[in-house]
């Protein structure tokens, strides 16, 4: 990226923190697969420092929302803009970080050489990365296993160096797909505590659960279903206007009303 | 473009490959294998090939050319004689026999020389010099006809034995005239020396092409491509990663088969060695760009693998390596020219067997860097389309 690149991306983060805009906003957003509707005309607006949640049983668009919005996938109709730039991005993509639902990180290589590799990526200076990945590693708790191939971790090490992976040039925004699916209780706590602490640091992180009583914990959640966005609010907006006591029995109310 | 990240990708590359010692192994072991085994198969002649003889020439022995010839042969490797039979040891039950042996394919030839072998030659030598014809003395080989290359070896060996024998015994009339090949290029070089320039091409070739489309197919299948691409790196930063990657890789290659080409069987070098290795490069990059193209219509591993016998059959055939593109049959020679192993090997020999410089194999480098760019190209704009 040139000089230029770099004055736009701070002039992007001056303008995002002063709030005028949002993170993310899309307006009918939609995406159609040899005519399957993905994603079904979807309105989001989510401002700055939010821990937002988009919850919805499998294929109900999720993962491809977070597709286009980080330049995966072209909209078939419809526009999004991320950090105040239309996408597909590439202005300011060095502010978003991306963990996708699969782990995607390279097995042959040791956990160092992955966070490496993403760091020089993201033309992170050496000395920035090494501190960076001291602290990395002891949030995910993998400071001795640096060395170690991917390969050879179990299940949820691997997991935790995806999400380093995701979070290693500090983004101002995270897209998580399913961060913690197969995760097993104990690092799942683990995990929501970070995410809370990136959000405490005026962070915007994006995720996608299965978990309802996960979803309880974000500042928003979002109700996907069959492509489209059914409902929207603050968990605690959406049990009141669903006049259920736990989130997963407000989806079905909701998942009724779309029905009818 | 922005060099570190190309550096990145290509690191990366280049450390998978670090961390597989298995792959990294067979990397440099299988160019190694190749010229060693090839070499040896191809480059020396054929040897100890097994016949009788049985020899019927009734001359003394002091005056027999056939004796002669028979020491000759048997003073040689190619044939190795399994039974001779002396004169006045065998007769026509002995030729029969042998034919037997033929048939059953205990050996490959039976070489008979008749009772009048060396009275017929010496009549035969007579009337040449009286100016006068007589039928000429012969002698029967029965062979059998498998295999083309043993008898051909076996019908040069016995002519060549038979000129050696005619001369030295000083019977020999000289030839009314001599053709006299006159090297320009290539003196004293063998079959080898043809050769391990097309095994260089061959093997950088095939392994460019498989790592880069089983890595990048692997790439896709585990979502690491779509990481990437929603970091800064850019479609041509990825590719040109890999091609540099890949490169080294083929050029490593590259540098072993040369330096087992030199050591193993002597070959030589006589144009320059780094013109030999930016060939090899600039052709392996364009491999790598081939295989990153096809791995975009690979949906797993087993699928890229379907493409290795459809690109390398054709270019093992009809690039020249093993022969020369005359011997290509007139109706496929058209499509020998499409590919771009026929440039590069034919480029590299050149360069190691007639000396050329850049000057003169630039119409084969200039191929094979429109090759490599066009390859390129395409991988970044199949990588920059998005569904």
């Amino acid at each position: 990226m040139s000089a230029k690149g770099i004055d736009e991306r701070s002039t992007g983060i001056s303008r995002t923190r002063d709030g005028d805009i949002d993170a993310i906003r899309t307006s009918k957003l939609r995406k159609e697969f040899d005519g399957l509707v993905a994603v079904d005309d979807v309105d989001l607006k989510v401002g700055h420092g939010l821990l937002y949640g988009m919850i919805g049983p499998n294929g109900s668009g999720k993962t491809t929302i977070i597709k286009m919005l980080v330049g995966l996938l072209k909209p078939t109709s419809g526009e999004a803009s991320v950090l105040g730039e239309r996408v597909p991005i590439k202005a300011n993509v060095e502010n978003i970080g991306y963990m996708p639902q699969e782990l995607a990180i390279y097995p042959d290589l040791t956990v160092h050489e992955n966070l490496e590799l993403f760091s020089e990526l993201y033309s992170m200076d050496g000395e920035t990365f090494k501190t960076r990945e001291k602290e990395l590693l002891s949030i995910i708790d993998l400071s001795s296993r640096r060395d170690s191939l991917v390969s050879q971790l179990s299940g949820g090490m691997r997991h935790r160096t995806s999400l380093a992976c995701a979070l290693v040039h500090d983004p101002e925004l995270v897209f998580l797909d399913e961060p913690t699916v197969g995760v097993d209780p104990e690092l799942r706590a683990g995990f929501w505590k970070y995410f809370s602490d990136l959000k405490s640091k005026g962070k915007t992180v994006i995720l996608t659960t299965h978990y309802m009583d996960e979803a309880v914990r974000c500042d928003l959640v979002g109700m996907m279903r069959g492509g489209r966005l059914i409902a929207e609010g603050t968990p605690d907006a959406l049990m009141n206007e669903a006049g259920t006591k736990d989130l997963e029995s407000a989806f079905l109310v909701f998942s009724k009303k779309v029905v009818k | 473009m922005r060099l570190n990240r190309v550096l990145a990708i290509a690191r990366k590359n280049l450390r998978s490959l670090k961390h597989d010692r298995r792959t990294a192994g067979f990397l440099v072991l299988m160019p190694l294998f190749m010229i060693t085994i090839f070499g040896y198969t191809f480059g020396g002649n054929v040897k100890n090939i097994s016949v009788d003889i049985v020899n019927l020439d009734l001359a003394p022995a002091n005056e027999s050319l056939s004796l002669l010839i028979v020491d000759d042969i048997g003073s040689h490797e190619t044939l190795s004689i399994e039974h001779s039979y002396q004169p006045g040891q065998a007769g026509d039950g002995q030729v029969a026999a042998s034919r037997e042996r033929v048939k059953d394919a205990d050996i490959w030839a039976a070489i008979v020389f008749a009772p009048d072998f060396t009275e017929k030659a010496n009549a035969a030598l007579e009337a040449l010099r009286n100016g006068t014809t007589v039928i000429p003395s012969a002698l029967t080989i029965y062979i059998d006809g498998t295999n083309p290359n043993i008898v051909a070896a076996i019908v040069n060996e016995i002519q060549r034995s038979v000129q050696v024998v005619l001369v030295t015994s000083g019977t020999s009339l000289v030839p009314p005239i001599v053709v006299v090949p006159s090297l320009e290029y290539g003196q004293g070089a063998e079959f080898i020396d043809f050769f391990a320039p097309g095994v260089m091409g061959l093997a950088a070739m095939m392994v460019t092409f498989m790592l880069s489309i089983i890595s990048f197919v692997h790439e896709r299948s585990s979502f690491t491509l779509d990481r990437l691409l929603s970091t800064p790196v850019t479609e041509g930063e990825i590719v040109a990663g890999y091609a540099l990657a890949f490169g080294i890789v083929g050029l490593i290659q590259s540098v072993v088969i040369l330096s087992t080409a030199v050591l193993l069987f002597d070959i030589v070098i006589e144009g320059n060695i780094l013109l030999v290795l930016l060939i090899i490069f600039i052709f392996g990059v364009g491999n790598q760009g081939l295989g990153f193209l096809l791995s975009s219509i690979a949906k797993n591993e087993f699928q890229a693998i379907q493409f290795m016998p459809i690109v390398l059959f054709p270019s093992i055939l009809l690039a020249g390596v093993f022969w020369p593109l005359e011997a290509v049959p007139e109706l496929l020679q058209p499509i020998s020219y499409f590919i771009p192993l026929t440039y590069s090997v034919d480029g590299l020999r050149s360069v190691m067997i007639r000396g050329w410089g850049l000057d003169q194999v630039w119409p084969e480098v200039t191929i094979l860097v429109v090759f490599a760019a066009v390859m390129l190209g395409l991988s970044i704009l199949g990588l920059k389309r998005r569904r």
